[in-house]
């Protein structure tokens, strides 16, 4: 009987052990994506009753030119900053793993800190540098001669996306330089070591070892950035709040718009199921595209 | 695979009991507050609204030994959007809500504020009529007034009269009947002194200067049946000629409240507010303390002399209780206390300057009174003139998608140079599809 219990125990034991994860999961995360495909079909604005409607809202997003717009948006954020980061990071990285550099830590620690840093606090210094008229930013370039009319760093289509992906590559740049890192510190020491003595030079080895073994770290990066800067939301929220135009709208933004400034709940859902559905189908091309062929 | 379901089994189990344990925790605490003879309120309010309260916090805690306030402060944005959740959730706190009349509308159409019509009634006839109708939904009231927004011209004395123009209030007032004249005075400080005359964003505007020259001519997003009307004739009309003062130079391409905007207020690089009443406290406190004695106050511009109303309402917030709260009563002897009684009312005039609703009040003294700061000008009897003078309509339950869809109406022809017209036709049709509406 008590081995009983103790098998009984032993067998249990592991699940216990896990379930605070799937308990939080279930009530924090499932059961709100859920409700929200739920939502999707009614028409709420936040009161006692909710009308169903079928897929309306999903009609609706379909021909919605801003949630196509954001989608843009999202892209063009994506296009303008992921792959300089990458490649930035990537180099970064390299030199910070190699031999020759001094004071690695502190280079390190210095790179990774806009991270860790209160985005509103840093996003309000970036407003405030890049303000148009007497924005610090505009200041320099005028003294450097560089420019004689002032950048409307935020208030025009074109710049203001670019002031969003400049911030969110000052934040996420020391990021993604870590993550390669550890990628690089689990090389084998002796793979470079036998390059060296077949005669290999520093740019043969970075392009012929270092990058293909680097390639499933560097694809991971490449899709956590692409969410990323489809789910931006804090950066054009406290930088241009989605404007001027939409044009710094995330889909993100759009569904915090449609729910909290609009009341439309049942919409909002709908807008968040649609981009759920994009971006696994995203993710899907991006793993399928970079898939390992060996 | 059978003890596999049986050890999840027993998993639930004990989530759902450690879940239960916390919930009737829960209960027991709320149980044991009301047996104590004093009572708790919890109001949600946002900094600025609460100096108001404040001013008349002893008197009341006087009268009422036994009620105990606690304030939750947060930004209107905040505080609309956690309401919504208490709200949607059946929470008993928070008791009174602070809500400012542009979300009224949206926030008594959630179906959760506690219905107060047979509470306002005596005060029905007691308050500016415009007030009532965002409060009210099938007939039924859910929010006391608090104060109102009439809205006027401030002006800068010392940069009229650098213009060459005269600068004395009657006079102010003479040469200044129109929005004509408004442009074209504003003109001549530009090419006199190199001064603006307002400030507004041209790509993130909040509209508060469109949307109250619409309302003082009865124009808006939504006509009288509720159909969209941001394509009538003549709220192009007033679009087209808010659009011809900022391509004319006239206007300080710098967002409400931001850094810019009030730097230039403090360097007195502009000439006039047309704004709400409550400037009147902003300014002296907050936007341009250093400048007592330079600013003066008249009439807002009227768009044609003949116009039948000369001013607009813009903001303004109410108290409101939640349907939900275990003391409604306590919260309405708070509210009335607060905004239905004159002696707060004037005293929330005096030390906050925040406009009371209450017409009973209008009579005292007080109003009549010098005030320092606008130079020892009587400035409150022009709020009070102004707020007879304002055309009677709401601001109702759509209004934040409206505004939302607004500035980026403006976004795009100033950026894009976009008619005005095509553009504001374009965006009626928007309007009309995201709310539903004719």
């Amino acid at each position: 009987m008590a081995s009983k219990w103790w098998r009984w125990q032993q067998k249990s034991a592991p699940y216990l052990f896990i379930s605070p994860f799937f308990v939080l999961f279930g009530i924090f995360l499932f059961y709100p994506f859920l409700y929200s495909f739920y939502l999707s079909m009614v028409q709420w604005n936040g009161g006692k009753t909710k009308t169903f409607v079928g897929m309306d809202n999903f009609k609706r997003v379909i021909q919605d030119d801003v949630f196509w717009l954001t989608i843009e948006n999202g892209l063009i954020i994506m296009i303008i900053y992921v792959p300089l980061m990458l490649l930035l990071a990537t180099l970064v990285a390299v030199l910070l793993n190699s031999n020759w550099v001094k004071g690695k830590g502190f280079f390190r620690m210095s790179l990774f800190t806009p991270n860790i840093m209160a985005v509103v606090a840093v996003a309000f210094v970036f407003s405030i540098m890049l303000n148009g008229d007497n924005g610090l930013i505009n200041v320099i370039l005028k003294q450097l001669g560089l420019i004689d009319v002032s950048i409307l760093w935020l208030d025009s289509p074109v710049w203001a996306r670019v002031s969003v992906a400049a911030m969110v590559f000052y934040r996420w740049m020391g990021y993604n330089m870590i993550l390669i890192l550890a990628g690089l510190q689990s090389i084998p020491k002796d793979i470079y070591e036998s390059a060296y003595v077949d005669g290999a030079t520093p740019f043969q080895v970075l392009i012929r070892i270092t990058l293909p073994l680097l390639k499933k770290i560097l694809v991971f990066c490449v899709i956590l950035s692409t969410l990323g800067s489809f789910g931006l939301f804090t950066e054009p929220f406290v930088l241009t709040k989605g404007g001027p135009l939409n044009s710094t709208t995330t889909p993100v933004l759009l569904i915090y718009q449609e729910s909290f400034t609009n009341l439309n709940f049942g919409y909002a859902s709908a807008i968040a199921i649609m981009f759920f559905f994009l971006m696994m189908i995203f993710t899907f091309i991006q793993m399928r595209v970079t898939r390992d062929n060996d | 695979m059978k003890q596999k379901w049986k050890s999840s089994l027993f998993l639930l189990m004990a989530v759902i009991m450690l879940l239960s344990a916390c919930s009737s925790g829960g209960n027991n605490d709320t149980s044991g507050e009301s047996k104590d003879e004093k009572i708790k309120l919890v109001v949600w309010i946002w900094d600025a609204a609460k100096m108001g309260l404040d001013a008349n916090m002893e008197a009341f805690k006087a009268e009422n030994p036994n009620i105990e306030i606690e304030y939750q402060l947060m930004s209107q944005t905040d505080l609309y959007q956690k309401y919504l959740i208490a709200a949607n959730t059946g929470d008993k706190i928070p008791d009174i809500i602070a809500v400012e009349s542009s979300n009224l509308a949206q926030m008594v159409n959630i179906d959760s504020l506690y219905d107060l019509t047979d509470k306002v009634a005596p005060y029905k006839d007691k308050i500016v009529p415009f007030k009532w109708e965002d409060a009210t939904k099938d007939g039924k009231v859910y929010a006391m007034p608090w104060d109102s927004g009439p809205v006027v011209m401030y002006y800068r004395k010392d940069i009229f009269e650098s213009a060459g123009l005269p600068s004395d209030p009657e006079a102010v007032a003479d040469r200044i009947k129109t929005f004509e004249d408004y442009k074209e005075v504003g003109n001549i400080i530009k090419k006199k002194t190199g001064n603006f005359m307002f400030q507004d964003s041209k790509t993130r505007s909040n509209n508060r200067f469109f949307e109250t020259m619409m309302w003082q001519r009865g124009l808006w997003y939504f006509d009288k049946e509720g159909n969209v009307s941001l394509d009538d004739p003549k709220v192009i009309e007033t679009a087209e000629f808010y659009a011809s003062m900022v391509k004319d130079g006239i206007v300080n391409d710098a967002e409400g409240f931001s850094e810019s905007w009030l730097n230039a207020f403090a360097d007195g690089k502009v000439a006039t507010i047309v704004g709400a009443a409550w400037y009147d406290g902003l300014l002296e406190n907050m936007i341009d303390p250093d400048s007592a004695g330079k600013w003066g106050v008249v009439q807002m511009p009227k768009w044609s002399v003949d116009d039948q109303y000369a001013s607009a309402n813009d903001g303004g917030s109410n108290l409101t209780i939640n349907a939900n709260s275990k003391h409604p009563e306590q919260a309405w002897k708070f509210i009335e206390f607060m905004l239905g009684k004159e002696e707060s009312q004037l005293t929330m005039l005096k030390d906050a300057g925040s406009l009371p609703s209450l017409m009973t009040t209008y009579e005292d003294a007080v109003f009549s009174e010098p005030v320092e700061y606008f130079g020892g000008q009587p400035v409150r009897k022009i709020y009070t003139q102004a707020l007879e003078q304002i055309a009677p309509q709401s601001y109702t339950v759509d209004f934040p998608v409206a505004n939302q869809l607004m500035k980026n109406a403006f976004a795009e022809v100033f950026l894009n140079n976009s008619s005005v017209a095509d553009t504001l036709k374009k965006t009626a049709d928007e309007l009309r599809s995201r709310t539903s509406r004719k």
